[in-house]
């Protein structure tokens, strides 16, 4: 919460209101600046001069960003001149998507995503894997190759599950697990725009637990989860987080992911449908792992540390978890 | 507990007893006016098929309940002084209810559903009662019982699946009317299965030795009326439809060698409770084989008077016991009819009815039984078996006399001896009164009329020369010196052979068990260590970890190169664009 309350307010509030221009702008240009915006309020929110790591972080986020968006210009600019502002052609929406796809960090062009995230606060990075990805994905929804997209979001599923599969970083591992989850975004978005928006909102909120979670705990490698002495409740509470990001029946997670594949089956993407949920078999594996171990096979080892949690946030990670169970439960009392 | 009138034995025995007294009048009463009553419940319908709760009482069924009634009331009754000290007595007398009502249930159902009912608690209740001391042998024991059963009851319920066939599973109505019907023979076939290994007839004769396990009381019972006269007495109501079957035959054969077969080993054993569990089998084959001749009446006749007298034996073998500080060997005992002469009382009584001593009740059944077989058209073989059988019967009744009550006392030179539990005894002189009545008693009672019976002078006294050599050889071979035992190791595998129950405890535990641990081993290794654990879990993970790692090579280049490579890529769709247009 340090940067949340202090002088980073008013680049919060460039942040959200640059992503809002940039959506709602009705030409290309007032999506670049918006764009462009976005960037630059939020270089000062991840950038701190007492750390390194997070000053090298927002240097690699400037470099690529500004390259991305400078493609981006470029591809809007051959679009005017070229194509008369009229035309699409194929790869001119290729070099559009490509750029798009840069900027949120999808995966032939994701390989700073992890990097970043590395130097970067829970807060900052669950505003990167979630706030950051709405505005690239609303203009890569404009104008969609999709023999180009289909092949990015295989490859999104496949490269987060396997990326993620030897990594002690819960930072990288929640990045890896959001190329996943940006696979199934784009494949949303590529179906139906409301769709989207529900997976996700629903993502949202599950990260949003999981950062505020581990925020709190200060906890930035697996490792961290055996060693501490923490009560029985709070890991149960992370293995059902996990549990439902994963998309395991009861929790509300597997709503989104069901929703998806049962538009996916009705448009016959049997191959896609396959693709999709034996990774997110894995996805699944490596977050048992990581929750499993904690509460079963390391919860009578010998711990260096005890925490005591007793703040008024706890209140609330309940209160979400709690969500996070039922949900799915609750929301089918919309449809009776 | 100390308390005799408010204890649980004493309840247990006084409303059993009570119920033998019911079932004795209201049998005396069925036998008189030749009354059958058959009630049925039906419990539900569907399709046509009705899945009823029946009871059959005619003079059988009652008489067999009023036998099983009284030989548990007074089994019960000489518990709470076997069983004294015992901690878990109500777990004990309660076990030992619901295995009467197990067997009530067995006898009073002319239905194969409610048989299976009783047929299926008698298994899991015996288990219970043999695993009752809780060591490993007993956990072999039991488990060794446990499973031999089981094999009958999925003949029973291959039976139930059969009877399907004729919509209701009352087979009684079924014996006469399809007598010749393929579906019945089989179902004749597995029933006669089912009954080989409640009796425990040759192939599944090694538990019965094995059940010995269980406390004496229930050894009692268990070999007297209850468990392994189910087999028998299932026959006996399935006889009707079995007389022309060719499996019959063989179950006359196989019955026939149960018989030779444990009053062999019987010779050999040195175990007080296993020689009188291998008696027990022994008069078993008798049984079974009387009644695969056609005569179901004296297989029930001899069933009676058997239980009267084994269950005697055994509790005086339970008294012995607890003299002789828990040892079962009877090379230890010796003249004991000295110290406690009215246990060697009731012992001797019931070993001379188990040999058909006159006028008591052996003698009735056996001398019946032997009778018929020589006055019917048999061949050699199975006469021999019959003959040479009850020779042995003597043989190792006298032997196990002599080593008990004759030879020189064994164990220690301090010693206590004594014939004061009133509570034991007073049990026994009930059932001691009984053998020696029983006989006369049953005979009169269920043969309406006499058997006619017709024989040559030798062969009339055919079974008294064999009782006089079985009898001489018994006491010959009690006394026969230690380096004349030694003797055996001549012919060691022949001794084996017939020491060891021909080899079938052997063969129905470890013999069974080997290839199939061996093959269970082997699958373990090969399948699910090995092949499923490659091609599925583990070599998935191995796989995937592979990736992980060959990807994470990628993750570590220069920064530099990422963005160059992007740049690359849109260079390159660029031209692409420009060359396309």
């Amino acid at each position: 919460m340090y940067n949340l309350f202090n002088s980073n307010k008013i680049f919060f509030f460039i942040l959200f209101f640059s992503t809002l221009i940039s959506i709602s702008s009705n030409s290309w240009f007032g999506c670049w600046i918006g764009l462009e915006i976005n960037l630059l309020s939020f270089i000062p929110l991840i950038s701190n001069s007492n750390n390194l790591f997070s000053t090298e972080a927002s240097l690699k986020y400037f470099l690529t960003q500004s390259i991305a968006s400078l493609n981006f210009l470029f591809t809007i600019l051959i679009k005017l001149t070229l194509m008369k502002n009229f035309e699409m052609n194929n790869f001119l929406t290729i070099m559009m998507n490509s750029s798009m796809l840069m900027k949120m960090g999808s995966v032939p062009f994701h390989f700073w995503f992890p990097n970043i995230i590395e130097g970067l606060s829970w807060l900052n990075s669950f505003i990167l894997m979630t706030w950051q990805k709405i505005t690239p994905l609303i203009l890569m929804s404009y104008c969609m190759n999709n023999y180009f997209i289909n092949i990015i979001i295989i490859l999104n599923i496949i490269i987060g599950a396997i990326g993620g599969l030897n990594q002690t970083s819960l930072r990288k591992l929640m990045a890896f697990s959001s190329i996943n989850n940006l696979g199934w975004m784009i494949m949303s978005i590529s179906i139906s725009e409301t769709l989207w928006i529900f997976y996700f909102s629903m993502y949202s909120f599950m990260i949003s637990i999981l950062c505020f979670f581990f925020y709190i705990l200060n906890m930035y490698f697996i490792n961290q989860l055996f060693i501490n002495n923490m009560n029985f409740l709070v890991k149960i509470n992370i293995l059902i987080n996990f549990l439902s990001l994963g998309g395991l029946p009861p929790f509300i997670g597997f709503f989104p992911k069901w929703i998806i594949i049962n538009f996916l089956i009705n448009n016959n993407m049997y191959l896609m449908t396959f693709i999709f949920v034996m990774m997110s078999l894995i996805m699944l594996f490596f977050y048992i792992r990581i929750s499993y171990s904690a509460i079963m096979f390391n919860y009578m080892k010998n711990k260096w540390f005890k925490i005591y949690i007793k703040n008024k946030y706890f209140l609330f990670i309940n209160f979400f978890s709690f969500f996070s169970i039922t949900g799915m439960i609750l929301s089918t009392l919309f449809f009776y | 507990m100390n308390n005799m009138k408010y204890s649980i034995c004493f309840i247990s025995f006084f409303f059993l007893f009570m119920m033998m007294m019911v079932n004795f009048f209201f049998m005396i009463y069925f036998i008189m006016n030749d009354m059958v009553i058959l009630m049925e419940w039906e419990i539900m319908s569907f399709n046509s098929l009705s899945i009823v709760m029946s009871i059959l009482l005619d003079w059988m069924s009652l008489l067999f309940m009023m036998f099983v009634f009284l030989i548990s009331s007074v089994v019960i009754y000489y518990s709470k002084s076997y069983m004294q000290s015992e901690l878990n007595l109500s777990r004990f007398i309660i076990l030992v209810l619901l295995f009467v009502f197990s067997m009530m249930l067995l006898i009073i159902s002319p239905n194969i559903i409610s048989i299976l009912l009783g047929w299926d608690g008698l298994g899991l209740v015996s288990y219970c009662l043999v695993i009752y001391y809780q060591n490993l042998k007993s956990y072999n024991a039991g488990m060794l019982t446990a499973l031999s059963n089981r094999v009958g009851d999925v003949f029973i319920l291959i039976v139930i699946s059969w009877m399907l066939n004729y919509g209701s599973w009352n087979y009684i109505f079924y014996l006469e009317f399809m007598n010749n019907d393929w579906e019945m023979m089989m179902i004749g076939s597995m029933i006669i299965m089912a009954a080989m290994t409640k009796s425990a007839q040759i192939p599944f004769s090694s538990w019965l030795p094995a059940a010995m396990a269980a406390p004496t009381p229930v050894s009692a019972l268990v070999h007297s009326s209850t468990l392994v006269t189910a087999g028998v007495y299932l026959l006996i109501r399935f006889n009707m439809m079995l007389l022309d079957m060719f499996f019959l035959k063989l179950l006359l054969l196989l019955s026939g060698l149960t018989m030779f077969m444990a009053g062999i080993s019987a010779n050999y054993e040195f175990d007080l409770k296993k020689i009188i569990a291998l008696s027990t089998l022994s008069q078993l084959g008798l049984m079974m084989s009387i009644l695969s001749m056609g005569l179901p009446d004296l297989a029930f006749f001899h069933l009676l008077t058997h239980a009267m007298f084994k269950a005697l034996l055994f509790m005086c073998a339970g008294i012995i016991i607890h003299m002789m500080n828990d040892i079962q060997d009877i090379r230890f005992m010796g003249g004991i009819s000295l110290y406690i002469p009215l246990t060697s009382l009731c012992m001797n009584i019931s070993n001379m009815a188990l040999c058909g001593i006159p006028f008591l009740a052996g003698f009735y059944s056996k001398d019946l039984i032997l009778e018929l077989v020589s006055f019917s058209n048999l061949n050699l073989m199975i006469f021999f078996l019959y003959y040479l059988s009850t020779g042995l019967t003597m043989f190792y009744s006298f032997r196990l006399m002599m080593y008990l009550m004759v030879n020189d006392f064994n164990l220690l030179s301090i010693f206590n001896l004594y014939d004061e539990d009133y509570i034991m005894l007073k049990s026994m002189f009930v059932l001691l009164f009984m053998s020696i009545i029983s006989g006369s008693f049953l005979s009169w009672m269920i043969f309406s009329y006499p058997y006619m019976i017709y024989l040559p002078f030798n062969l009339k006294m055919m079974v008294i020369y064999v009782s006089l050599v079985g009898g001489m050889l018994g006491y010959f071979i009690s006394n026969m010196k230690i380096y004349s035992v030694n003797k055996f190791l001549m012919t060691y595998n022949l001794s084996n052979f017939l020491c060891l129950m021909w080899f079938m405890p052997n063969l129905s535990t470890y013999g069974l068990s080997y290839y199939f641990l061996n093959l269970g081993q082997s699958l373990l290794k090969n399948i699910d260590m090995g092949w499923s654990e490659i091609y599925s879990g583990f070599g998935m993970m191995q796989v995937m970890k592979k990736y992980s790692v060959f990807y994470n090579v990628y993750q570590m280049n220069n920064f530099m190169i990422y963005l160059f490579s992007f740049i690359i890529w849109m260079f390159i769709l660029f031209m692409m664009l420009m060359f396309n247009n």
